[in-house]
Order: C-alpha cells, then sequence, then structure tokens
C-alpha cells in the first residue's frame, strides 16, 4: 500500500516537471506580427471554394481568395482582380486584369484561370444556378477577357462578386488516388478540400474541421495598400451563442460573429469589447399554405394574420431592438425598396377581419420552425403562436434542428412554415423568385414559396426585371412587384435580421464589416 | 475461458448487427443530409442528382446489404459532414472524450474511496453524516445543471477558468493532448469535475455500504481476535473485498458515463464524442451515427468482459457463464 | 386485526415518525405534488394559453429586483410567460413522466426479472444479456430513436399533443434493465425456498407460483428502487428536454426552461435557469431521500445500484 502511494507521488512529480518545462517552451512565440483569435458559430466545410455556397464559404474565399470585384460598406464595386471594366454590346463585359498578382504556389495569375474558374462554377452544383445567365469567358490576352451572356442581363457585375479566381495550373491533373485534381466533391475526399491556392492574403496553414483553421499572411501578396497588419488568424467555431460570448469577455478570443441579441448589452457594455451592427437583408417570414388551408385562401384571413402579428413587438422583444420589423421583402436600399410599405399591426382590424371571413371562432392549424438556423427562430414561432391565439386561432407548433427542417419544408407538412431570406444576388428580385413566384418545377421558380400563393402579375413583373437594365425602370417594376404582395398578404413578413460582430477594443472593425457578411479580415487593423 | 470469450465475442457482434439494422431504419426520419451539403438554393433537381449519387435512393435493403458489406472490411462509411471515413473521425475524437473521462475517473475513485472507507470506519462521526448528506444532494443535481453553475460562477463570474473547448494541446503521436499543457488542465478542470459529479456521491455510497457490510462479517471479527492492527485490517482485509462489487457497479456506469459526456460535452462544447454524437443528430450525418453508436457498443461489451474476467480471477467462487 | 391496527404498529409507521428527514421529505414532497397539481387552480397565469401570453413582457426580473413587476413573481422567461406558473406546470409535466414511465419500467422489468429468474436457463442468458445491450445505450440514444420513428409514422404536426406519451415510453423502454436485475435476483433466492418447492409439489402452475408466490416477496427492493427511479426518471426527462429532445417549447418542463435559460445566464437573466434549477433539484432530493430512508428499513442490505 505504501509502495503504491509512493509511486503515485513520484508520478505526479514526474508529471508537474514535465508540465512545467513543456510549459517554458509555449511562452516563446514571437510576436511580431499580430494574430486574430477568430470565433464564428461554423467553419468553413471544406476548403474548396465552390463546394457549397453559403455566407460560411464565401467569408472564407474572401480571406484566401480574391473575387474579381468586390462590393464596399455602402454598396459599390470596387476593383479588386479586375481592375477595370466595360460593357462592348449587350451580351459582353470586358474585364481588364490585374497585372504581376501571384498565387500561393508562386504561378502567376491570368486570364485563362479566369476562364478555368467561371467554368468551373457552371459545373458547380451549387454556384450553377447563378451562372446559368452566362455563356462563358472569352480570352483577348492575358489579362483581358470578356464575360459572355446568353442574353441581356442586369445583374453582370453582382455575379462577378462570386468570381473568385482559381490557380487553374494548381488544380489541374490528379492526385495520388488518381481523381481529377478540379473534381467538386460535397461528400467525400476530393483535393480540393484539403488544398487551396488563391490569390488572398492568407494561407491556410493548419486545418482541423471543427475544431480551428489556421491562416498565415502570403508573402507574395499583390495588395500593399491596404492597412491590414494581421498576420495570422486562428478560427475556431463555437457553435453555442452563449459560449461564444463569453469567450470574447473572458478575453480567450478576440473577434466573434455573430452576436446573440440577448448579449448585445453585455458585449456593448463591457469596458474590453466593441458591438458593431447592421441592418441586413435576410428578410424572415411565415408562409400560409393555401393549399393545405381554404382558410388561408381567404384575403381577409391573410390579411387578418399579417394584422395579429406584432412584428414590432417581437423586434424589441425578442430581437432586443436588433431587427428592422418589415412590411415587404427587400430592406432599404434595394431596387424593390418602397417606402411607404410599413408594419401594420392592428389587433382590433384582425379581430374584425376573422369576423367578416366568418371565422370569429378561429380555426386550428399547424406551424414548423427551424430551432437552429436564423437568430432567435424557435422564440420568434412560439410569439407568433401566442400572437394568433388572440385572434382565435390556435396552433400547433413543431420545431426542428435545420437537418429535418427542409425536408419538412418541401413536403409542407404543417399549414404555416417558416423561412428566411437572404438574396445571393443582393438585389431585389431573387427573394420573389424564390419565395412568391407560381412553384414551377421546371423552371425552378417559386422553390421555396411553401405558401402556394400564385399571382400570374407578379410573376410577369419579376421576369421582366430580369431582362430590364434601366435600372429606373426597374425599380418601378420590383416596387410594384412589393406593392402587390402587400395588398395580398401574400406571406407574414417579420422583420430583417441585423448583423453583428463583436470584437476587443483595439480591433478597427467598423472599416471592414459590411452587409453582405464577408468581413475583409486582410484590411483589418489592430492597434 | 476460451469458450467464455468467443461467445462475448458473437454477442457483440450480434449486438452490432441490431444497432446497424435499427439506425438504417430511421436515417430518413433523423433528416435528409443532402439539404445541409448544399446550398439554400440549390434547385431540388441538383438535390435529387446528389442523393442518387450518394446513393440514399436505393432501397433499403441494398443499402444495407451494401453497408454490411463494408462493414466486414472494416469500413463503416464516409461522413457526409467531414468527408472522412467515419471511423476516422471517430477515432481523431476519442482522445477529447477519453481524457475527460480518464480524469473524471481519477477523480472519483480518489475522492470515492477514502471518503467512503472514513463513512464506514465511522459511522456515526459527524463528518461521516455530511458527507453523506452532501452525497445525496450531488446524486440528485443533474449534471448539465451542475455544468452551468460550475461555468455561471468560475467562467462569468470569478474568471477563473474557460468555459468552452480544450485549450490548448499537445500532439503525441496523434494522439492530441490537453493533459499536458497549463492551458490544457485549465480546460479539463470544469468538464471533469462536472462529469464526475453525478458518479462521485454514488461511488461514495457504495463503497461505504459495501465496507460496512464487509465489517460485520466474521471473517473481519476474527481478524480483530487475532489482534491485528485496525489499519491492516480496514485497508487489506475489509478494503479487498470491498473492490468487487465497486468494480461491477463500475463497468455497469460506463453506460451511463458516456450518456453524460453528451451533456458535459454540449455545456463546455468539448470537443468529444458526444459532442460529435448530437451534431452528428442534428446534421443527420447517419454514417457517422452509426459508426459512434457502434463505436460505443464496442466499448460497453468490451469493459463488460473485462468486468466479468477480473471478477472471476479475483473471486474464484464466480463462476463465468460459458465454462461450463 | 383491522388493516388500520396494522398500520398503526407497523415496523415502517414506527421508523417514519421517529425520523424527522423523512417526515419533513415526505411533506415537502407532498407540497411539491399538491400545487403542481393544482396548478391550474393556484398558479397565477396559464402558460398553455398562448392568447395570454404577451411577448413585450419578456424577461422581466422577479418582483423584488428592479424592473420587477408583482404580476410575476419570479419574473418571466423569454416568451413573457410567467416563471412561476409554468414552473408549476412544468413540474406537473416532470411528474407525470417520472411516475408513469416508472410504472411501465416496473410492469416490464417484474415481468422480465420473474420469468427470466424463474425459468431460467438459456431464456435467462438471452433476457438478461438483453438486459445488457439497453443498458449499454443511454436513454438519449433510445430517445433519438424513438423520437425519430414516431415522426415518420405521425408526422411533425402531432408531436406536440403526444410528447408526454413519448417520453414515457422512451424513459420507460430504457430503463426497465434495473428492475428485471433486482427481481431476477430475488427471485433465484426465494426459488431455493422450501415454500416454493412445496406449492411446485401440490401442482400449481408455474404462473400462479410466479405471481402468486414469488412475487409478492420480492416486492419490497421493488418498491425502493421505485422511488430512486422516480428521481432517475424525472432526471433523465430534464436531460433530454435539455438537450431539446423532450418536451416541445410550447409545453415547458422544468428541464426545458433550464435550456431556454442556459442562452441568458450570461446577459444577466439568471432567473430563467435558477428558479426552475431548485425546483428540480428539491424534488429530485426529496424522492431521493425518502428512497434513502425506505431502503434502509425495508432492507438494510440492498445498496443502490
Amino acid at each position: 500500500m505504501k509502495k503504491f502511494l509512493w509511486l503515485i507521488v513520484g508520478i505526479i512529480i514526474v508529471a508537474i516537471i514535465v508540465f512545467m518545462t513543456t510549459q517554458k517552451k509555449q511562452e516563446e512565440p514571437t510576436l511580431a506580427g499580430k494574430t486574430l483569435k477568430l470565433a464564428m458559430d461554423a467553419d468553413p466545410v471544406s476548403l474548396d471554394p465552390h463546394v457549397q455556397l453559403s455566407g460560411g464559404m464565401l467569408q472564407y474565399s474572401h480571406m484566401v481568395f480574391d473575387p474579381l470585384v468586390r462590393w464596399t460598406k455602402a454598396m459599390d464595386l470596387e476593383p479588386r482582380l479586375a481592375l477595370r471594366w466595360e460593357l462592348i454590346d449587350e451580351n459582353t463585359m470586358r474585364f481588364y486584369l490585374r497585372q504581376g498578382v501571384k498565387f500561393h504556389t508562386g504561378n502567376p495569375f491570368t486570364a485563362k484561370d479566369v476562364k478555368w474558374t467561371v467554368e468551373r462554377l457552371k459545373k458547380s452544383q451549387d454556384f450553377k444556378g447563378l451562372f446559368e445567365p452566362f455563356e462563358g469567358v472569352n480570352i483577348i490576352d492575358d489579362y483581358t477577357c470578356d464575360l459572355v451572356t446568353k442574353k441581356p442581363y442586369s445583374l453582370v457585375l453582382n455575379m462577378a462578386t462570386y468570381i473568385f479566381p482559381m490557380d487553374s495550373a494548381f488544380y489541374t491533373g490528379t492526385d495520388e488516388t488518381g481523381n481529377p485534381k478540379d473534381a467538386i466533391v460535397k461528400t467525400g475526399p476530393s483535393f480540393a478540400l484539403n488544398h487551396e491556392s488563391g490569390t488572398g492574403k492568407y494561407r491556410v496553414t493548419t486545418r482541423e474541421q471543427g475544431v480551428e483553421t489556421v491562416f498565415e499572411t502570403f508573402e507574395g501578396y499583390w495588395d500593399d495598400e491596404s492597412p491590414g497588419n494581421v498576420d495570422k488568424i486562428v478560427l475556431t467555431p463555437i457553435k453555442n451563442d452563449a459560449t461564444r460570448v463569453a469567450a470574447l469577455l473572458s478575453g480567450d478570443v478576440d473577434f466573434i460573429m455573430p452576436v446573440p441579441p440577448q448579449d448585445y448589452e453585455r458585449v456593448a457594455g463591457s469596458e474590453n469589447s466593441q458591438l458593431i451592427t447592421m441592418s441586413g437583408s435576410r428578410i424572415i417570414t411565415f408562409q400560409l399554405n393555401q393549399n393545405r388551408r381554404p382558410e388561408f385562401k381567404d384575403l381577409r384571413v391573410r390579411k387578418a394574420i399579417v394584422y395579429a402579428v406584432n412584428n414590432e413587438g417581437i423586434v424589441e422583444t425578442i430581437m432586443k431592438g436588433t431587427a428592422t420589423a418589415a412590411a415587404q421583402q427587400a430592406p432599404v436600399g434595394f431596387a424593390g425598396y418602397k417606402a411607404d410599405l410599413q408594419p401594420r399591426y392592428d389587433l382590433e382590424k384582425a379581430i374584425s377581419l376573422m369576423k367578416e371571413a366568418g371565422y370569429a371562432d378561429g380555426f386550428t392549424c399547424s406551424m414548423i420552425a427551424p430551432n437552429n438556423r436564423y437568430v432567435n427562430d424557435e422564440k420568434i414561432s412560439e410569439a407568433v403562436v401566442a400572437m394568433l391565439a388572440k385572434i382565435k386561432i390556435k396552433v400547433n407548433l413543431k420545431t426542428m434542428p435545420k437537418a429535418q427542417y427542409w425536408d419538412q419544408f418541401d413536403a409542407q407538412v404543417a399549414d404555416i412554415q417558416m423561412i428566411g431570406w437572404h438574396p445571393d444576388t443582393e438585389d431585389s428580385a431573387n427573394y420573389s423568385e424564390f419565395l412568391v413566384m407560381c412553384p414551377n418545377k421546371e423552371t425552378g421558380y417559386g422553390q421555396y414559396n411553401s405558401g402556394n400563393y400564385c399571382n400570374p402579375k407578379v410573376d410577369e413583373l419579376v421576369l421582366a426585371s430580369q431582362t430590364e437594365t434601366d435600372p429606373a425602370k426597374r425599380s418601378t417594376m420590383l416596387q410594384d412587384v412589393e406593392q402587390i404582395l402587400y395588398d395580398d398578404a401574400a406571406y407574414v413578413p417579420l422583420h430583417w435580421q441585423n448583423l453583428s460582430w463583436a470584437g476587443k477594443k483595439n480591433l478597427n472593425i467598423e472599416p471592414i464589416v459590411n452587409v453582405m457578411n464577408f468581413p475583409y479580415f486582410g484590411d483589418l487593423v489592430i492597434d | 475461458m476460451f469458450a467464455f470469450t468467443i461467445r462475448r465475442i458473437a454477442q457483440g457482434i450480434l449486438v452490432m448487427l441490431i444497432i446497424s439494422f435499427l439506425c438504417f431504419t430511421i436515417q430518413h426520419a433523423i433528416g435528409d443530409p443532402v439539404r445541409d451539403i448544399v446550398g439554400i438554393s440549390v434547385s431540388a433537381a441538383e438535390r435529387e442528382a446528389l442523393r442518387e449519387k450518394m446513393g440514399l435512393n436505393d432501397p433499403f435493403l441494398s443499402q444495407y446489404i451494401r453497408f454490411l458489406g463494408k462493414a466486414v472490411r472494416g469500413d463503416v462509411g464516409m461522413s457526409f459532414f467531414f468527408k472522412k471515413p467515419a471511423l476516422e473521425v471517430i477515432l481523431f475524437k476519442a482522445p477529447a472524450t477519453l481524457e475527460l473521462v480518464f480524469v473524471s475517473s481519477v477523480i472519483i475513485i480518489f475522492i470515492s474511496i477514502p471518503l467512503g472507507i472514513y463513512c464506514a470506519i465511522n459511522p456515526k462521526h459527524i463528518l461521516s453524516r455530511i458527507i453523506m448528506g452532501m452525497s445525496i444532494v450531488g446524486v440528485s443535481i443533474p449534471v448539465f445543471l451542475t455544468a452551468i453553475m460550475l461555468i455561471y460562477i468560475f467562467s462569468v463570474e470569478l474568471h477563473w477558468l474557460p468555459s468552452y473547448g480544450r485549450g490548448e494541446l499537445v500532439n503525441i503521436g496523434g494522439w492530441k493532448s490537453g493533459l499536458f499543457t497549463i492551458s490544457g488542465i485549465r480546460h479539463l478542470i470544469l468538464p471533469s469535475i462536472a462529469l464526475s459529479s453525478i458518479m462521485l456521491p454514488l461511488f461514495i455510497r457504495l463503497i461505504r455500504s459495501q465496507m460496512m457490510e464487509i465489517l460485520e462479517t466474521e471473517y473481519i471479527k476474527f481478524a480483530w481476535a487475532k489482534g491485528l492492527h485496525k489499519r491492516r485490517i480496514w485497508f487489506i482485509h475489509a478494503f479487498k473485498n470491498t473492490l468487487l462489487p465497486v468494480i461491477t457497479v463500475g463497468g455497469v456506469q460506463l453506460g451511463t458515463m458516456i450518456a453524460f459526456t453528451i451533456l458535459t460535452e454540449t455545456v463546455f462544447q468539448w470537443q468529444g464524442l458526444g459532442f460529435l454524437f448530437i451534431e452528428a443528430v442534428e446534421r443527420a450525418d447517419t454514417t457517422l451515427l452509426v459508426a459512434y453508436l457502434m463505436v460505443v457498443g464496442v466499448i460497453f461489451v468490451v469493459v463488460n468482459t473485462i468486468v466479468d474476467l477480473i471478477y472471476g480471477l479475483v473471486n474464484p467462487t464466480v463462476r463465468i457463464q460459458g465454462t461450463r | 386485526m383491522g388493516t388500520l391496527a396494522r398500520i398503526r404498529q407497523s415496523y415502517i409507521l414506527y421508523s417514519f415518525v421517529r425520523d424527522w428527514v423523512a417526515i419533513t421529505c415526505f411533506i415537502v414532497v407532498c407540497i411539491l405534488i399538491l400545487i403542481s397539481f393544482l396548478s391550474p387552480f393556484i398558479a397565477p397565469h396559464n402558460p398553455y394559453e398562448s392568447a395570454s401570453i404577451n411577448v413585450m413582457n419578456a424577461e422581466t426580473p422577479p418582483m423584488w429586483m428592479e424592473g420587477g413587476s408583482s404580476e410575476f413573481i419570479l419574473g418571466t422567461d423569454s416568451q413573457g410567460r410567467d416563471l412561476f406558473s409554468t414552473l408549476l406546470f412544468g413540474m406537473r409535466i416532470s411528474i407525470i413522466i417520472g411516475c408513469c414511465a416508472v410504472i411501465l419500467q416496473a410492469f416490464l422489468g417484474v415481468i422480465i426479472g420473474l420469468v427470466s429468474g424463474y425459468i431460467g436457463g438459456r431464456l435467462d442468458s438471452f433476457l438478461m444479456r438483453m438486459a445488457d445491450v439497453q443498458l449499454s445505450f443511454s436513454t438519449m440514444m433510445v430517445a433519438i430513436f424513438l423520437g425519430a420513428i414516431f415522426q415518420a409514422a405521425f408526422g411533425v404536426a402531432m408531436y406536440e399533443r403526444f410528447a408526454v406519451v413519448l417520453l414515457v415510453f422512451i424513459i420507460g423502454l430504457a430503463e426497465w434493465p434495473q428492475y428485471a436485475r433486482t427481481v431476477r435476483a430475488s427471485v433465484l433466492a426465494e426459488k431455493q425456498k422450501e415454500y416454493v418447492e412445496a406449492a411446485r409439489v401440490i401442482g400449481l402452475n408455474s404462473a400462479r407460483i410466479m405471481l402468486r408466490h414469488i412475487l409478492p416477496n420480492t416486492l419490497s427492493p421493488v418498491l425502493v428502487i421505485s422511488t430512486v427511479q422516480v428521481a432517475n426518471a424525472i432526471m433523465s426527462e430534464a436531460a433530454l428536454s435539455f438537450l431539446g429532445l423532450g418536451m416541445p417549447v410550447t409545453r415547458p418542463s422544468l428541464g426545458s426552461l433550464i435550456n431556454s435559460g442556459f442562452e441568458f445566464i450570461f446577459s444577466g437573466s439568471w432567473w430563467i435557469t435558477l428558479f426552475p434549477g431548485i425546483f428540480l433539484v428539491l424534488l429530485i432530493l426529496v424522492i431521493n431521500l425518502l428512497g434513502d430512508w425506505l431502503r434502509d428499513v425495508l432492507n438494510p442490505k440492498l445498496y443502490k445500484g
């Protein structure tokens, strides 16, 4: 027994000694450049930028790659790898490319990389929809190329923000397993999954999915004008909102995104941290399924529901003022925004509309919502259930994780379903194309229209706007769409989610964030 | 002994078959992994094509048989999310959970044995009563509540200890360990206390009652009569026999312990198997789920077999089933 | 001797009135059960009546704090529900699920234990192996299985209505081996005794021997486990709801309340977590203490496994 005890004491002492010595080594890391410890709710699912069209992947693309053009904070386009551009004819946009740009492998960047990238985009399952209007790229010389569309298209430059040229030489050929290096594989290993070569400021040096990704500066980066002074970024995904905030407040990380609304006050009030928020363009709505419920075919019932939902109240309490109550799909600044469409909460009116429609005693229906997709999605749906109870509509609510949700959403298992939408094109028409146009399997329009609202006039206007290149005319068309949807109470608008970022006080966050939620970390300055 | 081991292995395989079959029957109900893989604006036709490519549209039985065929060769499939073989993902994450379980077990063993013995030797002492009282309170606090309280007190209010993750890790031959850095150990403290909080009282009580029972037996009385030193009686004669049932219960409680790692790891965002499991459920990563359940099943069968063997070795009067 | 007199002279009552811990616990349990079952009458609000909830009241602190209101004694949760009322209703759900699940466990466990112990042989080893397998899968995994099957079979919309039944099944099915093992152990001991031998000799059939003769003699350990199991079942329910696999958000149990409060503890709304937490621990604690006492009285040798 005694020997055993001594043995344990011995082991502990040895452990402590080992521990001290290893610790010494770790206190040495050089502090030459600034390191940013970044915590997000998720990390990139792959190093291949074309594997998924999602906010997270685009955020990653902006770190490791560079687009031809990118949005500025004021929503103007700013040249990146394309120095300037001009419209040659109605179907052709010519891009003059930046010279002397190198990929992480050292290969020079030329027009053939642009052509190669657009071709790959057209093969990607996620991006091919966005690049459908494009014919392809014609190379004029090493630093000039033409982006050709099939017919006049109003959003060519918007789409150019999605072209992040990849190193065509690096991604050509086959890897050690004999598979082509340019394969876009969603569910298994591929060359591009673990290797990258872009023109961006950062290279990925280590990556352990779901745990940590380390980005380090690429020595040969072209942009010397950028004020950014961050040499190393350590990205840790922290899924739990409360934990992410705690990590910032305790100093474990320097920068977090997104910040949960319930913690805004705490983060802003803390002497070590700052909070930046910005009104976003993701609209949260409920769709009323007219095929499942005959009641929802009645305009008065739909209106009653819209009148009964106090979306300003939800914004104030559940969202803690960190959202903008909505009455239309597109927010301020978008082509289709119409200033006189305002939230219309009026319980009295809702009750009288129900009475008028012959449903004074209400009815029972079902609702589904995700519980880990949008900010406070579960709480919002609960609040709406309580609000509808006031006009005697009893709602059975079921919330579920997003992995289950979309299947149920597509199958239209419930009478009222929640959906949020952020247009990939940063344009008004995109909302309508997916959410309210008549569902059509062949064209793909109305893919997320689980309300089965269908108004030919809306379809006509939206389609016409796609080829209209006069901004003023186009804007009127899209505003008309919003007006019709408003009058028809086509769906229940809730709010536009705010975007939020928080960091330590010595970070200059303000200049690098924007309404697309792609923080340009390359330009980040740490004092 | 040999027959016994063979029999256990056969049982283990049967268990694996049942588990994998159950997993397959419900995989559609857990969710559709395709939705998590593609962006939201991707068309239904594209998704269908992907589903076809992943073999998710094949009839149930052919999917299952294909799975079994591969499983025999040690390939349980590819995790949709990690894009790696599921088994590899699990082995990669296992050290985190094993370290957590290990440290918790150390805490449990080093605290429960002395306290249990003390309470058994001095049953009427005020300290024993306090320990017993605390232990029943301990049993009654759910592990997630303990975890939340620990975070609130030590991370949020006092800022003493970190509230999430594993901290700095050292790579020792592929085993990423947090046991050798200050930051790693600091990260380990709260989760391991939380995890041990539910088992510790249980073991204190168990050891106490076993020990008290044994102190009443004839041979202990005989030892007293022989004039042996009291320490010798307590720590050598009585304690040895206390250990037997403790080992058995320990084996049975392993399943509970694994269940509690799910809760602890969720609260502390500990990148281990439990966290992986909950995330796999949310992402509908069915391959990973099947693999996880099978690994847990294997661990349980193996540990219980070892416990039975030890039991048989320590106490020859116990006849192991299967030796007849 | 009349039943009343028999109770009055029983050993249980004798030790009960002399143990102040047991008396206190008993009283507390009674109060908790009473207030939770009378919650529709004593709770100031009805948290299930969606129409009465106003989201504008969300996160009101308890009444004694700044910003608190006497309308909401313990404050409100993130939906503006009165926390005290929600707590009472939630506790009722917890108790119902706990008790029903234990009845189901006991039913399954006792039958399997009896059969397994009495008949023995291959059947016995098969059933006990099944118990082993069952034990290796925690309640959570069983919950995910059954939850998924249920959704596939009945659709999402029905979930809210049947969540309680579902949880009873999940917890009931997950923990029967505890009973089966205990019952089997005592059956094995009883089987050797002469009265069983005698019953067999006079030609009684197995079912009768099992149910009428052996079962009553194995009941005291069953009773002891049952108290502890109720506490465990309540804890399992809380854990499941905490992970989001239990009660739906619109009918919160104590576990789901704690879960929804977890998001807010960093931001200062500690009461959403703390009060349900206190009630949950109190409930489990007193049940455990009663179980402890009962064990000491009925069977001093039985330990808690």
